[in-house]
């Protein structure tokens, strides 16, 4: 069961509410980034085993980043999200080798398990 | 009387005067030098060129062409006094023996519009002036006249008879003289060659005479210079002859132009009038006036300006671009402008004849080109209305993403993490699940809203991920076959997915179908939008304004929508997108 988390997201609003939430359902944020570059930097340097990727970033996008972020020597479990709903996404994620998308609104430790089991 | 008339009048009387004049100067000298070909070819000439220049500066008093033709004949008609066994007379006439020739060079290098090109068509038309008179009244004071087998009497002039300084000195015009001619000569022959069509036509028939004059004159001075004396006679009445005709090549050439150009407006009148047959008036007016690169420019009066048929707008030639325009009016107002080359500008009457033959053609298609001008604005406001409206759209679905969305999503965080703090209590657990399900249904809510306004992630990730989530959300099973599998115009993308969208719509709400299929494929240059389904048909464009819309919006893009909907087959939604 995965329990060090990354959370990827440019919103800082979101972010903290995010390791808010995630805290009190007992995981242990490990970072945050607001881009492709530093997640990959802080992805490296902290080892996390769950990463919580949107789909959108300043730099480029969250179906990238999570490609390179799997591909990574000791790689996390990459979960998409993104304040649009899974459909508008398509076959985008089922590619992208993320174990799956939770929408912003009903992010919890309950759907990300659901992903990840 | 007028000024000008006047003028005309006086050099008439002048001219008349000038040119009768060589015959009693030849009748009277028995023995002159050239009698004979004096007494015939003076007046000729002299009144040829006089007469001639006339005609030509009454047409054109602007063109200088006219005056130095009336400048040839009296310098020709002094220069014949060469006859008289006067010493006064046959000097006047031997000083003046090269200056219709310098003249000449003059009129040839400045026909037909009456300037001068080049600085070598200048420095030739100076060195020529410069020859006949300063030259030839050094050369007169060491030339010794009585004496010689040419029966010239003294020279009044003569301040040296010393013969080997009179060679020398002698010489020296007529080599000037010679690479002068052959200079003039070469230039002619040039101009002659870089002319086109029209142009060509009108200066064969002076250039070639007066070619010819300078190169027999070319001969004439070299076989003087080099000592061949037996053929210069021949020479001389050569050149004269040829000299005599120059006049009337001009003649010729204007009269022919006349003619030839009188017709071709009577056949352009039949032409036109030839009812029931569609007329390409450029094409017409193009033969009609022997100028291929002929062009018509069309006056909008509401926009002060020129267009061509297409409705685009055009500028009239410059100056100097080699083509000129001339104005055709109708009823006292511009309709058309004709755009020619410049060669025609001597006979701008023409073009303006054959204009107004064609002038309610020109005022028809001046009508069509003004309705395509205003076809091609609307178009094109057209085009930018719907590009304003989709940036607007674009904008607002990105305000609502940023803005209310964003704010909703920290709302149901912040609920959740309440929530496991108030696990104690299951009154609250259960309004705050209720809560948060009403946060749900106006998040999905907003989502579709903005998807109504912009499809989110087109701009980001293209067409072929937001069809994917366009069919998946469909309440039929929608089969997706052809993608374009890579990125396309951005006004195509949105129109395309506007299409598939709306289709997608109808087949749910209308259809009945069971199955539906979309396709998007690239042909010759367009993206072809299809959307098929099995279902009732019967979809009528005209009724409903949601194809109606959709026809609006592809033709915006000059696109064209057609849906083939024939009752209990089915309904087939195509879109042709123009994409290069």
């Amino acid at each position: 069961m995965a329990e060090s988390v990354l959370i990827v997201d440019d919103h800082p609003g979101f972010r903290l509410q995010a390791r808010r939430l995630l805290e009190s359902e007992g995981y242990r944020v490990v970072g945050e980034a607001d881009s492709c570059a530093s997640a990959l930097d802080s992805a490296r340097t902290l080892t996390p085993e769950l990463a919580l990727v949107d789909v959108y970033l300043p730099d480029g996008n969250g179906v990238e980043l999570t490609s390179r972020l799997t591909s990574l020597a000791d790689p996390p479990a990459v979960v998409l999200i993104s304040s649009h709903d899974g459909l508008d996404l398509g076959a985008v994620v089922a590619n992208s080798g993320a174990r799956g998308f939770v929408a912003k609104a009903e992010l919890s430790r309950e759907a990300i398990e659901e992903l990840l089991r | 009387m007028n000024g000008t008339k006047r003028r005309l009048f006086a050099l008439g009387a002048a001219g008349l005067a000038a040119g009768a004049m060589p015959l009693p100067v030849a009748l009277a000298n028995e023995g002159g030098y050239q009698r004979e070909l004096m007494a015939i070819f003076g007046p000729l000439i002299g009144w040829a060129f006089i007469g001639t220049g006339l005609l030509a500066w009454m047409r054109r008093p602007e063109n200088r062409v006219g005056l130095l033709m009336i400048a040839v004949g009296f310098s020709w008609c002094a220069s014949t006094l060469i006859a008289s066994d006067q010493t006064a007379l046959f000097i006047t006439g031997y000083l003046t023996i090269a200056l219709p020739y310098a003249i000449l060079y003059h009129l040839l290098l400045a026909f037909p519009d009456g300037r001068l090109h080049s600085t070598l068509e200048r420095v030739l038309v100076v060195a020529g002036y410069f020859s006949a008179t300063v030259l030839k009244v050094i050369e007169t004071m060491f030339e010794e006249t009585a004496g010689t087998t040419r029966g010239y009497p003294e020279n009044p002039l003569l301040i040296t008879s010393d013969e080997n300084l009179w060679i020398d000195v002698v010489q020296l015009r007529p080599t000037f003289g010679v690479l002068l001619a052959l200079g003039v000569v070469m230039v002619l022959v040039w101009r002659w060659r870089a002319a086109r069509g029209p142009q060509r036509r009108a200066l064969t028939p002076v250039l070639v005479a007066g070619s010819l004059v300078t190169a027999l004159l070319a001969l004439y001075l070299g076989a003087g210079v080099i000592g061949i004396s037996e053929v210069r006679n021949e020479l001389e009445i050569g050149r004269i002859a040829v000299l005599a005709m120059l006049p009337f090549a001009y003649l010729g050439g204007l009269i022919h132009s006349r003619v030839v150009g009188g017709t071709a407006v009577s056949k352009l009148i039949a032409r036109l009038g030839d009812q029931g047959r569609r007329v390409d008036v450029r094409d017409e007016l193009a033969q009609a006036l022997d100028d291929p690169s002929l062009a018509l420019a069309y006056w909008l009066p509401e926009k002060e300006s020129y267009v061509d048929a297409a409705g685009r707008a055009i500028d009239l030639p410059l100056a100097g671009s080699g083509q000129i325009a001339t104005t055709v009016e109708r009823a006292g107002k511009p309709i058309a402008a004709v755009i020619h080359d410049s060669s025609l500008a001597d006979q701008r009457e023409l073009v303006r004849a054959a204009g107004t033959a064609a002038s309610l053609v020109l005022e028809n298609e001046r009508l069509e080109a003004e309705l395509r001008a205003k076809v091609e604005e609307l178009r094109a406001s057209r085009a930018r209305i719907v590009e304003s409206s989709d940036d607007a759209c674009r904008r607002i679905e990105r305000d609502l993403h940023d803005g209310a969305q964003q704010r909703l999503v920290s709302m149901a965080l912040n609920l959740r993490l309440l929530g496991s703090s108030l696990d104690a209590n299951p009154e609250a657990r259960r309004e705050l699940e209720s809560v948060r399900a009403e946060l749900r249904a106006a998040l999905e809510e907003l989502r579709e809203l903005a998807r109504g306004i912009h499809p989110p992630m087109l701009s980001d990730r293209g067409l072929d991920a937001v069809l994917e989530g366009l069919v998946h959300r469909a309440p039929l099973p929608v089969e997706l076959g052809a993608t374009p599998g890579e990125r396309l115009p951005e006004r195509i993308e949105s129109t395309t997915y506007f299409v598939v969208s709306e289709a997608l719509t109808n087949v749910a709400k209308y259809s009945r179908a069971t199955h539906a299929r979309v396709d998007i494929t690239r042909e010759n240059g367009s993206v072809v939008v299809e959307v098929s389904d099995d279902g009732v048909g019967g979809a009528d464009p005209a009724k409903g304004s949601g194809l109606l819309g959709l026809g609006d919006r592809v033709a915006a893009i000059d696109g064209k929508l057609e849906v083939e909907s024939p009752p209990g087959q089915g309904t087939t939604v195509k879109a042709t997108l123009p994409c290069v």
